[in-house]
């Protein structure tokens, strides 16, 4: 139902996501990457928030032009989303005109009714965000986009609001690091680096047997209860300004990375790797 | 070194966390878990003298509970510090990163190499030129460990360090952080939810539930034992 079509994304004069084709398809999309990558200045994009630079976002085909409708539509559930420090968050949740009790509401999203007198500060970081997501929920949109939803939250909580996304009719395009989180909820992703689409693919297959070595780099990062720590490279997390980003990380970079790989089919998959087909 | 009896965290009258015992030697990872509003953050705020506690509370030999600001902003500016989940935001967003450094060392009278300080943590001395807007939620990070070890801190105190991170980089920070307690004795006393996380680094992992401590595991860990926490959770 929308669609980034070539978007290019810039603050001033630097661009950060380049030439980005991503549409969001039934079965909840994933937006997986490092810090910095351009997730949330993509998702901006797809709420109407930041204009491409080049290319277009499409909502039902037709570029976005009535924000009105839309606006009601496609809700946000941000990362660091602020709710009035002043309201209690009942009343935050009210205001939104939900469709059902805002107790209800809130026992959806986990939280016991009986803090809907708290300001928001007197909430644990968890709590607020829960509060934040009962508010996107309560006009029923279509579309949520949810930029890093449970990432504050412990796993018991972490698993409740999952629960609760999943059994949810509503479309999602959902940002996160957590790749536990993506295979639960979409059923497509998309993996970003620097600004690019890198790899894109059916969630499940993507994460067995990935074939762009960042996203490879990034699953056999996911600690094991009880297993050993995380492997490090001690390299500086740094990008590549020309060629391909990833090339000053990648274990398998060869000369030829210094030109920039083009994504290419590989049956249901798009890689972005000279190296793909090898893996 | 930190050690702690008897403490109980309050807002107003709400007892917010009640830890009885918990000691974190150098070289030591603790880990505190628990659900969010389980009261892991305020326990982290008291051992700093940043919320309202009872109890005794021992940092690096200062008495915590009972010391004046001016002791309290010495022991927290140098020998004991605080790593945030999103350092940048603490960051002065007008000054360079080696200005701000450079200024916290004087402030505290400290001689030491901000280059050699940013190597140990793998940051390229370079980005002391930038601006906190400039560098990656990572970068920042370690430049918080950078900013504490250039200080001689001796113990960290972090509060969910690594979860504004995707793993890649998670996984570097921790190396930085396993590498700095085995060659400078740090300890190191860590709020997460990331219950795998902790299991594969911390030598004790406190379960908090409702403001209290419910268990405490001690490593090696058994998946059985790990997987209880869950339970303990729920
Ligand atoms: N308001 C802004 N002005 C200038 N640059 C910005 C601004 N917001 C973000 N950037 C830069 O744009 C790039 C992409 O940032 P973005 O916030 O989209 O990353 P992200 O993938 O969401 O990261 P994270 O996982 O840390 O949230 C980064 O290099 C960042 O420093
Ligand atoms: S193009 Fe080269 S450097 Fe880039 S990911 Fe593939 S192998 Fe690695
Ligand atoms: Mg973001």
């Amino acid at each position: 139902m929308l669609k980034a079509e070539n978007v290019t994304l810039a603050y001033g004069r630097t661009p950060v996501v380049h030439d980005v084709t991503l549409e969001i398809t039934p079965g909840g999309v994933g937006l997986i990457g490092e810090s910095g990558s351009g997730k949330t200045t993509l998702a901006r994009a797809f709420l109407g928030l930041l204009k491409p630079v080049k290319g277009v976002i499409l909502y039902g085909g037709r570029p976005l032009t009535d924000l009105r409708a839309f606006r009601r539509e496609v809700q946000p559930v941000f990362q660091a989303e602020s709710l009035d420090p002043r309201m209690r968050v009942g009343r935050s949740i009210a205001e939104a005109r939900p469709a059902m009790p805002v107790a209800s509401l809130m026992e959806a999203v986990g939280l016991d009714p009986a803090l809907a007198g708290r300001r928001p500060h007197e909430l644990s970081g968890g709590q607020r965000q829960r509060v934040v997501i009962a508010r996107a929920l309560a006009v029923e949109p279509r579309l949520l986009i949810l930029d890093e939803p449970t990432s504050a939250l412990d796993v018991t909580v972490q698993a409740r609001i999952l629960e609760l996304l999943a059994g949810l009719e509503t479309e999602r395009l959902l940002i996160t690091h957590n790749l536990a989180v993506v295979s639960r909820l979409c059923r497509t992703s998309h993996v970003l680096f620097a600004g690019r689409v890198v790899e894109s693919g059916p969630t499940a297959e993507l994460l067995a047997r990935p074939m762009h070595p960042y996203t490879r780099a990034l699953r056999e990062a996911v600690p094991e209860l009880g297993g050993s720590p995380p492997a490090a490279t001690g390299a500086e997390p740094v990008t590549a300004a020309t060629g391909c980003a990833y090339r000053l990380r990648c274990p398998l970079a060869v000369p030829a990375c210094e030109e920039r790989p083009e994504p290419v089919a590989i049956g249901d998959r798009r890689v972005a790797c000279h190296r793909a087909t090898e893996l | 070194m930190i050690e702690v009896s008897d403490l109980e965290v309050r807002y107003g009258t709400h007892v917010a966390a009640s830890v009885p015992a918990l000691t974190v030697r150098p070289g030591e990872c603790v880990a505190i878990v628990g659900e969010s509003g389980s009261g892991k953050s305020s326990t982290l705020m008291a051992l700093l003298g940043l919320a309202e506690a009872s109890g005794n509370v021992t940092i690096c030999g200062v008495d915590v509970l009972r010391a004046g600001p001016r002791e309290l902003r010495r022991l927290r500016g140098s020998k004991a510090a605080l790593v945030m989940q999103s350092p940048q935001a603490a960051l002065p967003p007008t000054t360079r990163l080696g200005a701000f450094m450079r200024r916290a060392l004087k402030l505290h009278g400290v001689r030491a190499s901000m280059e050699e300080a940013m190597r140990a943590v793998l940051l390229d001395p370079a980005l002391l030129r930038r601006y906190p807007h400039e560098i990656s939620g990572g970068q920042a990070q370690r430049f918080a460990i950078a900013l504490a070890i250039a200080l001689g801190a001796e113990v960290i105190l972090a509060d969910e360090p690594t979860s504004a991170l995707d793993v890649t980089v998670q996984a570097e920070v921790i190396a930085v952080l396993q590498r700095l307690r085995a060659e400078r004795d740090l300890a190191v006393l860590m709020v997460s939810h990331d219950l795998a996380l902790v299991s594969t680094i911390a030598d004790r992992i406190v379960v908090m539930k409702d403001g209290q401590v419910v268990g405490t595991l001690t490593h090696p860990y058994t998946r059985q034992e790990l997987e209880a926490v869950f339970g303990a959770q729920g």
